[in-house]
């Protein structure tokens, strides 16, 4: 579609390269994957979804279809495209509430019902996704892989099963790691 | 805080969080004591779960778009032109869809207002044009009408006839629909296509959501909203530029479970699009699942990509033969080897509605009693059928085959696979020449981390049903199971086993059915040769380990003999239950401590109560006693009998079973030291099975303690190359090197072995022996002790360094390690041979000659060696010695 073959056998090169531990190639790899799931991430938020639950693994699905040439990968590679896209994800939300943050403080656009994208609400309460992206920051540095399994199921959508997959561990620690993770940042952020 | 600390933290935290609110503080006060700070962390932290428990349960996006500010812009009664809005209906790709009256014609109309934000692309906004122009062209029934392609001061919108009726969706997840329901809808929106079609128009997203039913049973079709105008070029090779950039500008197109292949890659896309998406829809009717689905939506698009859907017949009992055919067809994954044009597929359908109602008035006029199985279906339920009860063999037999890919898929439906996904990546030739294939542990996908069980053991069954083919050289289980859990690329595993093609898989039970996915991979390029997903109660799960072993044949098209083509299909009980005892038998006594192989032993044993014919089982104990005979350092006496008992019995109920002679063989060499009996099963289960390892290795054990090395050699090499990685093969194959003499082969063969498991014990056993040869006894002393230290618990390696000892001059130290065996002989059992060996070693012949002597009346196996190991050469002319090997029938 909108890249040649050629440029997607590139990425998938790249990817390749990536999950064979070459972190170099991580840098070429994620603009390419943020931009991708940038635009895909603006359209479906506004798709139809009367009835429907979204699924950001859908979108996330989207986006490596368009970027992966599928001749050539493996699962191995959608596995190591996943942890990406996580991340690429977890940016995109947070820069998205941010915008919309400015937009309110600089007063544009009052009308807006519920201008208040920045504040995802969570349950009852809401939930300030630029403070929890601090918090989550705060985290990686005190378990990365803790920060990992947020990014993976809470920006990217994921199972605990999937998750589990992703990062190759067992799905006992991917619950045990997030029921603790979720603990410390709620209390971060309500701190 | 640092990452230690959290680490403390998260550990008292996740062991609290499991127990009672009310157990926690006594939990916290024996955990935390004095430290504060670590108390009120955890506390704290509790307390956080406690009240996050919906704190991020759903994923971000799904709250983010809840909260999007542009649902139902306009309110009841705002004037929309000359149209009253009445209520929002619903949302398309490109807006909303408003309910509204026309208050010039008095009607009521849809009207879809083109999203303001949306609006602003230019690119969006020829897209929204395009659909209107598209759409409104086409004057057909089935397609819904558009009216007017209006402007107002802030949006564009278009208007509609407004349909009242379901959704295909909503009919299909409703009350479930028959197969003469189902056709019909079927023909019609077939008809729609068939107009569009002839526009040149392509719908692009065919999909329930985007067909109604109104009551009446009248179907229309929405949204052509994706739907681009192709042109009549574009059906060859040179689509228009423009064309391209169109489809570049846009978006995924379509809903996964829809899609075509060459839409989901993002190809080209012609009207054979559509046709691959009917095919999808129509299946869905009969099926009740879009027929890519999977649990996820990756999982979608590999099924879109690899697989090939259930037949329907699977949800249907007897949904006909043509209905299949004309699906399949549609639903190709080579869009040139699909209908070519929906007129083709019309015709098809329409043809088969005049069948199925020939039929009926045939049934009719009749009255005959009972009605056919064909004919329930054009009026029962088609989905009220269990898939379990169906036969598919008897259907699928009746059809043509059409494409070499069809006939594999016969094929393999012969043998009765319900679910097969099929991909003709590549293609071997036959031939003779002998394959090479390693398969690899398949992966417990589920979350019960007890069901390794079943994932270990449905690999030792492929593995056993392919290695008895002889033109596969089939890896063991010791070398494959290696790699279990391994993410190393595939590549490098077949590097390292020395293969050709690998099989993967992985299994997962979801209810009450197993999911195992399979794939057969060509390691050369890292190519799928063949993949296939089974979806099986657990009632199949015996069944499915053949139809995967078959289809792995058949996919390296390997030519079998008749007796091969039996040996394939063999299993060894029909009883589910016990196999699956089997199974944990099988992983238990693999763990090979003493405690687990007796557990072993009590899951064999319920095994042979449910099937008592269960031959296999009888293997199994017979395996677990001798290894603790052999290794588990008791006495033989108690042990070797059972094993005996349980071989015969195997061979008893199954003599063509190549793993009772083998087990038999090894029990009646240890335990009986009949050497020519041992042979003569070993021979006759070479005979059944080449390419089983043990019987390779223990019928070359037979032939290096006899003295002919020569061939000992030869077995063991087979042994190897079946089972590289497997480091007991290579030990075993070093020391027969060294009873045959050569010594500075075995080391080499040795340290081959350490570089493969620096921590099995064994060749760092037979090691130290072979350095004492060559007088290197510091170094003979080190391997004994390292030895040692992997294995603690064994005499055997406090014997060999007490030799090593013994013949380095150290007679002091070699003395405390013999004392130290004597008196731990007060406590269990040790083996008289090892407390021969320190005294050898010291060369106190009548006394070692007495330990001996002690070892032959108790029978220690471990006598076997006496002929051929050098370490008993002193005590060679002795005539009590020569005595013993002819006791023994070694001379």
């Amino acid at each position: 579609m909108g890249l040649s073959q050629r440029k997607s056998r590139q990425i998938t090169e790249t990817l390749r390269a990536w999950s064979d531990g070459k972190q170099e190639a991580l840098e070429t790899l994620f603009p390419l994957v943020y931009d991708e799931l940038h635009r895909q991430a603006a359209r479906f938020l506004r798709r139809e979804r009367i009835g429907h639950t979204l699924q950001t693994t859908a979108l996330i699905n989207e986006a490596y279809l368009k970027l992966i040439d599928q001749q050539n990968v493996n699962w191995q590679n959608r596995a190591h495209f996943f942890g990406i896209a996580a991340q690429a994800m977890r940016r995109i939300l947070v820069d998205y509430a941010k915008s919309r943050h400015r937009e309110k403080r600089g007063g544009a656009n009052e009308n807006l019902p519920l201008e208040a994208v920045s504040l995802a609400v969570s349950g009852a309460r809401g939930i300030d996704l630029e403070a929890l992206d601090e918090a989550l920051t705060r985290l990686a540095l005190l378990d990365n892989r803790q920060a990992r399994i947020v990014e993976l199921r809470y920006f990217s959508g994921l199972s605990i099963e999937e998750t589990a997959e992703v990062l190759h561990i067992s799905t006992a620690t991917v619950k045990s790691d997030w029921r603790s993770a979720k603990a410390w940042l709620y209390r971060e952020i309500t701190k | 805080m640092n990452s230690e600390r959290w680490q403390k933290v998260k550990g008292v935290f996740d062991a609290a969080v499991e127990l009672a609110p009310i157990e926690r503080k006594e939990f916290l006060d024996e955990l935390c004591g004095t430290d504060d700070e670590l108390r009120s962390d955890v506390e704290s932290l509790l307390a956080a779960n406690e009240d996050a428990d919906s704190f991020m349960e759903s994923p971000v996006i799904g709250e983010v778009a809840d909260v999007m500010p542009q649902r139902g812009n306009l309110e009841a009664g705002t004037m929309f032109g000359h149209y009253e809005i009445i209520r929002l209906i619903g949302e398309g790709g490109m807006g909303e869809v408003y309910l509204a009256k026309d208050n010039k014609l008095d009607r009521q109309v849809a009207v879809k207002v083109l999203n303001a934000e949306y609006s602003r692309h230019e690119s969006n906004l020829q897209r929204f044009l395009q659909e209107a122009k598209a759409a409104s062209g086409l004057n057909h029934p089935n397609i819904l009408v558009i009216h007017e392609i209006g402007e107002s001061e802030t949006s564009k919108y278009i208007v509609s006839e407004f349909i009242e009726g379901e959704t295909l969706r909503e009919v299909i997840e409703g009350s479930p629909l028959n197969l003469s329901e189902a056709l019909d809808i079927s023909i019609q929106t077939a008809n729609a296509l068939v107009a569009a079609h002839a526009a040149k128009i392509v719908h692009r997203d065919i999909k329930p959501e985007n067909i109604i039913i109104r009551p009446d049973g009248f179907v229309k079709i929405l949204d052509f909203g994706l739907a681009k105008l192709v042109e009549r070029k574009a059906f060859g090779s040179d689509a228009s530029v423009s064309d391209q950039n169109r489809t570049a500008k846009g978006i995924i197109l379509g809903t996964v479970n829809y899609m075509s292949p060459e839409q989901a890659k993002g190809e080209k896309i012609d009207e054979r699009t559509d046709i691959f998406s009917f095919g999808a829809v129509v299946y869905e009717m009969i099926a009740g699942k879009a027929p890519f689905k999977g649990d996820s939506m990756s999982q979608s698009f590999a099924n879109l990509i690899n697989a090939e859907p259930l037949p329907l017949s699977r949800f249907s009992e007897s949904v006909p033969e043509e209905l299949q055919r004309i699906v399949t067809k549609a639903l190709r994954k080579n869009k040139d080897e699909r209908y070519q044009t929906m007129k083709d597929l019309l015709e098809d359908l329409k043809k088969l509605r005049e069948n199925l109602k020939f039929d009926e008035r045939l049934e009719k006029s009749h009255s005959s009693k009972g009605k056919t199985a064909f004919l329930q279906t054009t009026t029962g339920d088609v989905r009220d059928v269990t898939a379990e009860t169906l036969d598919f063999t008897g259907q699928i037999k009746q059809r043509k085959p059409i494409t070499v890919a069809v006939i594999a898929v016969l094929l393999i439906g012969a043998i009765g696979v319900g679910y097969y996904f099929w991909s003709v990546r590549k293609q071997f030739s036959t031939s003779n020449v002998k394959r090479s294939l390693a398969v690899l542990p398949f992966v417990n996908a589920g979350q019960d981390a007890n069901a390794d069980y079943l994932s270990d053991g449905i690999t030792e069954s492929i593995i056993n049903n392919l290695s008895q083919l002889s033109q596969l050289r089939v890896m063991s289980r010791n070398s494959a199971f290696r790699f279990k859990n391994d993410q190393t690329d595939t590549r490098s595993i077949a590097a390292q086993l020395g293969v050709e093609t690998l099989v993967t898989g992985d299994i997962k039970q979801i209810g009450d059915k197993f999911v195992i996915n399979v794939r057969l991979i060509d390691a050369s390029d890292d190519s799928q040769i063949w993949g296939s997903q089974y979806v099986k109660t657990s009632a199949d799960i015996i069944a499915v380990q053949n139809e995967i072993a078959q289809a792995v044949v058949q996919n390296l098209r390997v030519r079998l003999t008749t007796s091969e083509q039996q040996k394939l299909g063999k299993s060894y009980t029909a009883n589910v239950e016990a196999y699956q005892l089997y199974l944990r038998g099988r992983f238990h006594v693999f763990k090979l401590t003493p405690p687990e192989v007796s557990k072993g032993i009590s899951y064999f044993q319920q095994a042979i109560e449910i099937d008592p014919n269960y031959a296999l089982a009888y293997t199994g104990i017979s395996d677990a006693y001798r290894s603790m005979a052999v290794a588990g350092e008791m006495t033989p006496a108690e042990y070797i009998p059972k094993s005996k008992a349980a071989a015969l019995k195997a061979i008893e109920i199954d003599e063509a079973l190549s793993e009772g002679h083998t087990s038999l063989g090894m029990t009646l060499f240890w335990g009986e030291w009949d050497w020519t009996g041992a042979e003569n099963q070993y021979k006759r289960a070479l005979e059944l099975n080449p390419n089983e390892v043990n019987a390779h290795i223990f019928y070359a054990h037979l032939l290096s303690n006899l003295g002919r090395h020569a061939e000992a050699l030869n077995e063991a090499r087979i042994a190897r190359e079946l089972d590289p990685l497997f480091p007991f093969v290579g030990a075993l194959e070093g020391q027969f090197l060294l009873h045959a003499g050569q010594t500075d082969a075995a080391i080499a063969r040795f340290q081959k072995t350490f570089e493969l498991a620096p921590n099995f014990w064994m060749p760092h056993l037979f090691a130290s022996s072979a350095y004492v040869e060559k007088g290197m006894y510091p170094e003979a002393i080190a391997e004994a002790r390292k030895a040692k230290e992997l294995s603690p618990a064994q005499t055997v390696a406090a014997a060999t360094e007490g030799y090593a000892l013994a013949r380095s001059g150290n007679r002091i130290e070699a003395q405390a390690v013999l004392d130290g065996l004597m008196a731990l002989s007060t406590e269990r059992f040790v083996p008289p041979i090892h407390i021969a060996l320190i005294l050898a070693g010291l060369d106190e012949r009548d006394k070692a000659l007495d330990w001996l002597e002690k070892g032959f009346e108790q029978h220690d196996p471990k006598m076997a060696f006496l002929k051929v190991d050098p370490k008993w050469n002193n005590l060679r002319n002795e005539e009590r010695f020569a005595a013993l090997i002819r006791r023994m029938n070694l001379n």
